[in-house]
């Protein structure tokens, strides 16, 4: 159908529903006949309702939506409280664990130390007891050092004394022996 | 045939005559819709309220939901001294809610579409606000007639502008609600009086504008009872918090 035609139909349409309500034109909004009957009942309904809905219905409806409220709260706090004391155990957990790091560094320092201690006690004590022996060895080796000289001097002494009794016939002063002896002794060792 | 599209607003007593010296007050078709929407009201804050679930069902949702709707509505316009008033924002949300949307139904009356009515509401809350600015600021309480920041020669007019607009808004606000639902249901009529009369060939064109014109109605009747709403927020705010 095109435009022209549908508002043609429509003009013509109206025309007749038009003539239609010729007869009873006019509001019945304006007609003040019941008025006061709709003033009237409106104030009794409205009256009724607004009592019943903040009497009754407005604080059960704020109730259940106070009730949801608190409930959310109340298990966002206990959330919080256990977050709180899970993170309170972990610290406590923490200084635990550090404090024993601490205490095993302590004890392994100790006995390091004490170790040390020992090993130098130990250590010292074989120190001193191989001095004494070397000093007693070297003391013995003197010793025998000399032995052994003083036997050397007296063995040569008798030698001397001897060859001078073979050869000359005669015994000499023993001490001039000696003192040539050792003159001689000293004058080799000089030479050497 | 078709009928007077203005037939559906007529008024009409059921039941018995009650005068009161000389008052008709007799019970009407706009008194039972009246009834059936503040019923309906009732049933779903019965049951949404009925059982108090952590976790609510559909009903207590939608009830809980109009709560918070309306709750942030009086807090974001009004501020929080609005709040003693929150139950009566409530109830007349819900009750123009209602009044609107049970008329959308078909054979059904809208009461709000009578200026009658939403004058009654408009005059109580002009009255209502009037008084209770001057019982919160006293005579400063006309000061909301002097907007600051206007230079002295340009403030007799402005001062009159804002008086004018002052004492209509008890008018803009009545004819807004009643003029949308009037409108909106006499077009409904008039298209739905066009099916009748193109039949069968012709009809199917008004009636899809009938559907879409229901759907905008729905959105209308929501709408007007928000407006309504917030607007009566907004005078609140005017008269709790004296801005001026």
């Amino acid at each position: 159908m095109s435009m022209k035609k549908f508002f043609a139909l429509l003009t013509s349409l109206l025309l007749v529903e038009r003539n239609l309500y010729a007869a009873e034109a006019g509001m019945p909004q304006l007609d003040p006949e019941y008025w006061p009957s709709q003033v009237f009942w409106l104030i009794i309904i409205f009256l009724t309702i607004y009592i019943l809905i903040s009497k009754i219905f407005i604080p059960k409806i704020k109730g259940s939506i106070d009730m949801r409220e608190d409930k959310i709260r109340k298990d966002l706090e206990e959330a919080k409280t256990f977050r709180e004391q899970a993170e309170l155990k972990l610290k406590e957990y923490n200084s635990l664990m550090e404090t024993a790091k601490i205490d095993v560094k302590k004890i392994i320092s100790k006995s390091r130390q004490k170790l040390n201690e020992d090993m130098r006690i130990k250590r010292e004590d074989a120190q001193k007891k191989i001095d004494a022996e070397i000093l007693n060895a070297e003391t013995e080796i003197k010793k025998f050092k000399m032995d052994s000289l003083n036997k050397v001097n007296l063995i040569s002494q008798d030698i001397v004394s001897n060859l001078i009794k073979d050869i000359f016939g005669e015994d000499l002063n023993k001490s001039s022996i000696e003192a040539s002896v050792l003159q001689t002794i000293k004058e080799y060792e000089k030479g050497k | 045939m078709a009928t007077n599209p203005m037939e559906q607003f007529k008024v009409h007593k059921i039941g018995p005559e009650i005068e009161v010296s000389g008052i008709n007050l007799s019970f009407t078709n706009a008194s039972l819709f009246m009834v059936i929407s503040a019923g309906l009201i009732l049933v779903l804050l019965l049951f949404g309220t009925r059982q108090k679930k952590l976790v609510p069902g559909k009903i207590q949702l939608i009830s809980e939901m109009l709560y918070n709707f309306i709750s942030k509505m009086i807090s974001d316009t009004a501020g929080k001294k609005a709040k003693p008033f929150f139950p009566f924002i409530f109830s007349l949300f819900v009750f123009i809610l209602f009044c609107n949307m049970v008329g959308m139904l078909p054979y059904s009356f809208t009461v709000t579409s009578h200026i009658i009515v939403t004058l009654t509401f408009a005059l109580f809350i002009f009255v209502g606000v009037t008084i209770l600015g001057f019982v919160m600021h006293g005579f400063k309480y006309l000061k909301i007639f002097i907007p600051s920041g206007v230079p002295i020669v340009l403030l007799p007019i402005i001062s009159i502008i804002e008086i004018i607009s002052y004492l209509s808004r008890p008018i803009s606000l009545s004819v807004r609600l009643f003029a949308n639902m009037m409108a909106g249901h006499t077009m409904l009529k008039v298209f739905g009086g066009f099916v009748i009369s193109l039949g069968l060939i012709g009809g199917w064109l008004p009636l899809s504008f009938s559907v879409a014109l229901t759907g905008l109605e729905i959105l209308v009747a929501f709408l007007q009872a928000y407006v309504f709403a917030i607007l009566t927020c907004i005078y609140l705010n005017d008269a709790l918090n004296l801005h001026h």
